[in-house]
């Protein structure tokens, strides 16, 4: 019932997105008022219908109606509510809806904010997104196609041909199969709805542009468009914040960035976004670059669509960990792409003659010169990420079936590219606020070029750096820094408000550093056994069972318990022990590491986390899920996970044997057999049980108050008890008594518990004869071993400068992002004013 | 103005030029452990087959197991990291390496995995959990 509601509110939905996109077009081309206001009342509408399908959506989920496939695929009974909530845009309809929620926000802001002669025409731009978006999810089944697919679909609608929805049409699964327990991430929860608040936003400059060559202004669409696109670029950037953050966190890559198509796609738009905000910038400033800020603005939003297109039309099913699933959406979103970048790039090109040039050109050592070539490096970088993700498609000109590129191809063409764009940003900068000759410019740049080279010369002599192409780019990265900080406090002087665009490039330069510190100079964390093996490796000592040298260096490490171990010459790392607990997830195991650094620092603990994967164990097979720990430092992080324990093994073992069990033929009855067991020792000598030894070293007399009354013999032995594989060996002296009770003679041996091995040894018995005892032992495992686990550990240096870098980036764009909007509104202001006495 | 629209263009077409050169030079093909063979480092395509022992080994610090490529070798893979997340349910796997008398040594490995279960065994599975 509900679901039927969602249904039919997301068709009005559909339906008043069409008809807002034709009334605004309408209202654009006849400039009639009436109409406008009459669209912008069907926007409302589409807005309040997408909402509550979306609450449908959120009550089918909060009520675990299983029936629907979206509500049976993302969550389960056991879900917490605010997991709950965020599987609404779990998968990929959701997503869709929340995007389109997004949109539908952002328009009502433009529909207030938006200056007269753009208002109808960048509505209709945005109406024609969300009537695309729309019909992502409407879910309509015309007879000779299908539109979009609906989050509101049952299973039966689903899977038609399986077999227990052949024999019951109404089935009705008692559990969904639930979230996957790496997405239960607060970061997680947060991370989509800004980056489709991003993508929302960044339809705005895309529209504006399209509205300027509508409406042929071509000046002054930029100025309200502006803290847009710097509003959709912080959130872009927080996003990929959010998600390297995350990745780095919870997934064992043990970084926060690897080119994946996901995450490039959206880098991608963040690049050509900020290469529009630089042309954006130098028309505002300079009323020049019109043509630049109209391609880019166009450009940022086609990228979007391109990356959607790429990611969720399952082309990229072979290349990413988490392309979405393909939905049956190739076609619509290809329609997409296609109706937007030829529109867009089209209409461009259309009025491309009549846009304005600038009369002359601008010198090497202007303002608008840098600000453009800082714009083309942006664009450019842009357009190689592009390249490289599409290689799906692209790389069919070269082989069959071509495979991703290797990460080598994105490094090797962002470093130039970012040195140059670094060393751009100190002299855009500087002449930015002022004018510059060559001498002059040289002027300025004596004492930040002096801090640079100092700060240089340190970072190489500190960080053994030896390559010549990394000192290079040092050098670019701390320019920035030094450059950009003399621009910013001499602004600070004049008027702190203006120091947006000088934060954003000390981030720049700050994020730069911090990258090369944290991905070249990652250093794997190893005991000196461990260390040594890969020295022999390196050097092609090392052969294989089949003689072949072994190339792959091993990159982790094992520790026994309550054995101190050093590693890397500076730590003394101790695993002690692991404690099991079912919060936050059931069978969870904390596992405890004390590193005490050998310089006589403090020492201190990391506890990385292993848990059974809720969603893919079953009771034959479990399988487990590594949670790293990061402990985060100024100057280096270590990064930690267990990759493997003796918990986890056995626990696997006896899962075997049980599923082994299960088939009775096979039943191998492999039970404790040593659950008691006797051994007699002579003095002196050693006797072995398995893996352990007892040396029976004395006779100890025993003291009278362990003893009970009428005692007529009470002797201790002292036994020697060591684990022979791990040399641990413990001391025990048991007693041996014989007393008498009413005329009777009792033997008193209390046992002595052995923790650590979960066994007791009891003296039961004394043979004078033979001048042996008979020790008799409980719950001794011939196999025991200690516990121990496997732990791979690195040290990233400086993944703290990463985030400083970016929390400048984003601190710069707030900034940026009042200063223009304040003036937007100012401009605003002064033409209401401007226009009342014309009225009355 | 002429020369300056000439340099745009050769550097534009230089540029474009370079790009798709080193671009056609990190991409590769997809093959199958036949193929691998004789190569020296290869991208294969495959699914886990379940049936055969795999885990990780601390003696030799390996994790292997074997895989089906896409047109049916099965082979076996070694991989010198312990065993990925996800691993068992992937949907399919990807490993880059190297063949080595019919073991493959994988220096990469990329798992992809399903963000929903399109196969109703997963589903009756679900369910005969709970009844």
């Amino acid at each position: 019932m509900i679901a039927t509601i969602g249904h039919l509110l997301l068709s009005g939905a559909f339906v008043a997105s069409l008809a807002a996109m034709v009334l605004y077009a309408y209202a654009a081309t006849k400039d009639n008022k009436k109409v406008e206001r009459i669209s912008n009342w069907v926007w409302g509408l589409k807005g309040l219908l997408v909402f509550a399908s979306s609450a449908a959506l959120i009550w089918l989920i909060m009520t675990h109606q299983f029936q629907y496939y979206y509500v049976w695929n993302y969550t389960s009974l056991d879900l917490e509510t605010k997991y709950l909530f965020s599987s609404f845009y779990g998968g990929q309809e959701g997503s869709f809806m929340l995007w389109i929620f997004c949109g539908f926000i952002v328009g009502l802001g433009l529909i207030k904010w938006t200056r007269k002669p753009y208002k109808a025409p960048v509505m209709f731009v945005m109406a024609l997104t969300q009537f695309f978006l729309l019909s992502m999810v409407v879910g309509w089944d015309l007879n000779f196609t299908q539109i979009g697919a609906t989050p509101f679909r049952t299973i039966a609608q689903e899977m038609p041909n399986a077999p227990f929805i052949q024999a019951n049409p109404d089935f009705v699964p008692s559990d969904g199969t639930g979230l996957n327990d790496l997405l239960k991430s607060p970061w997680m929860m947060i991370h989509p709805p800004i980056i489709f608040v991003g993508f929302a936003m960044m339809t705005v400059p895309f529209a504006f542009a399209i509205a300027s060559l509508w409406t042929k202004t071509y000046h002054e669409w930029i100025r309200p468009a502006l803290p847009w696109t710097l509003a959709a670029n912080l959130s872009l950037l927080t996003a990929i914040f959010l998600g390297g953050y995350w990745a780095y966190e919870t997934l064992s890559f043990g970084g926060y960035w690897a080119w994946d198509p996901v995450e490039n796609a959206s880098l991608v738009p963040w690049l050509i976004g900020t290469a529009g905000i630089h042309a954006m910038i130098i028309q505002r400033k300079s009323s020049r670059a019109h043509k630049a800020s109209l391609f880019f603005a166009i450009l940022a939003y086609v990228a979007i669509i391109y990356q959607t297109f790429l990611t969720r039309s399952g082309v990229l099913a072979d290349q990413s960990v988490h392309s979405f699933v393909d939905l049956g959406l190739y076609g619509q979103l290809l329609t997409f792409i296609l109706v937007m970048a030829v529109m867009g790039i089209g209409f461009y090109l259309y009025r491309y003659p009549e846009l304005p040039s600038p009369a002359d050109e601008s010198k090497f050592l202007s303002k608008e010169f840098m600000t453009f070539t800082g714009s083309m490096l942006l664009f450019i970088l842009g357009f190689v990420i592009i390249i490289g993700t599409s290689s799906p498609i692209i790389g069919k000109l070269f082989v069959e079936h071509p495979t991703p590129p290797e990460i080598q191809f994105y490094n090797d063409w962002s470093m130039p590219i970012a040195i140059v764009m670094a060393i751009a940003t100190v002299i855009g900068q500087h002449l930015f606020w002022q004018k510059h000759t060559w001498e002059s410019l040289a002027g300025v740049l004596v004492w930040p070029l002096l801090f640079t080279s100092v700060a240089t010369v340190l970072s190489i002599i500190l960080g053994d750096v030896r390559n010549l192409y990394y000192m290079i780019y040092i050098f670019a990265a701390w320019f920035t820094v030094m450059g950009n900080a003399s621009v910013m406090l001499s602004l600070l002087r004049k008027n702190p408000k203006l120091v947006g665009g000088t934060v954003t490039h000390i981030g720049f330069g700050a994020l730069l550093l911090g990258i090369i510190a944290s991905s070249v100079y990652t250093e794997p964390l190893l005991d000196q056994r461990t260390a040594n093996y890969n020295a022999r490796i390196v050097a092609g000592d090392v052969f294989d069972e089949e003689g072949f040298p072994v190339t792959q260096k091993v990159e982790m490490f094992e520790l026994e318990i309550d054995q101190p171990t050093l590693i890397n010459n500076k730590y003394m790392v101790t695993y002690k022990g692991y404690e099991l607990t079912d919060s936050p997830r059931p069978g969870q195991q904390n596992y405890i590491l004390k590193f005490e650094p050998i310089d006589g620092s403090d020492s201190f603990y990391m506890s990385p986390e292993v848990y059974p994967m809720l969603t893919s164990s079953t009771q034959d097979n479990i399988e487990w899920s590594v949670d790293p720990h990061v402990r985060t430092g100024w100057f280096s992080d270590i990064y930690l996970y267990v990759a493997g324990s003796k918990y986890v093994e056995r626990r696997n073992q006896e899962l075997e044997r049980r599923n082994r069990q299960m088939v009775p033929a096979s039943d191998e009855g492999d039970q404790e057999e040593n659950e008691v067991q006797t051994i007699e020792i002579r003095m002196g000598d050693t006797v072995s049980a398995g893996s352990f030894n007892f040396t029976f070293q004395n006779f100890v007399p025993a003291s009278e108050e362990a003893l009970p009354d009428n005692t007529q013999i009470g002797i201790r032995a002292l036994i020697m008890v060591e684990h022979e594989p791990s040399g641990n060996a413990y001391e025990i002296e048991p007693l041996f008594a014989v007393y008498t009770e009413e005329g009777r003679s009792y033997t008193y041996s209390p046992p002595l518990d052995i923790d650590r091995w979960d066994m007791n040894v009891m003296f039961s018995r004394i043979h004078p004869e033979t001048d042996s005892i008979e020790l008799t032992i409980h719950g001794m495992d011939e196999n025991f071993e200690e516990d121990w686990i496997l732990v791979v550990a690195e040290k990233k240096p400086f993944v703290s400068v990463v985030w400083l870098g970016t929390f400048l980036l984003m601190i710069g764009f707030s900034i940026s992002i009042m200063r223009h909007w304040k003036r937007e509104k100012d401009t605003q202001e002064k033409e209401k004013r401007l226009n009342k006495p014309d009225k009355m | 103005m002429k020369p300056k629209i000439i340099i745009g263009v050769v550097s534009i077409v230089l540029f474009t030029s370079l790009l798709m050169y080193n671009f056609g030079n990190s991409i590769d093909s997809y093959v199958n452990f036949e193929q691998a063979n004789d190569r020296a480092n290869s991208h294969v395509i495959g699914t886990w087959e379940s049936a055969e022992h795999y885990g990780f080994s601390r003696e030799t610090m390996q994790f292997s197991f074997h895989m089906k490529d896409q047109d049916g070798n099965v082979r076996r893979v070694v991989y010198p990291r312990p065993k990925p997340n996800n691993f068992e349910q992937a949907t399919q796997l990807v490993v880059v390496g190297e063949m080595r008398n019919n073991v493959f040594h994988a220096n990469e490995m990329l798992m992809k995995c399903p963000s929903k279960y399109n196969d109703p065994s997963e589903l009756e599975l679900v369910n005969s959990r709970d009844s």
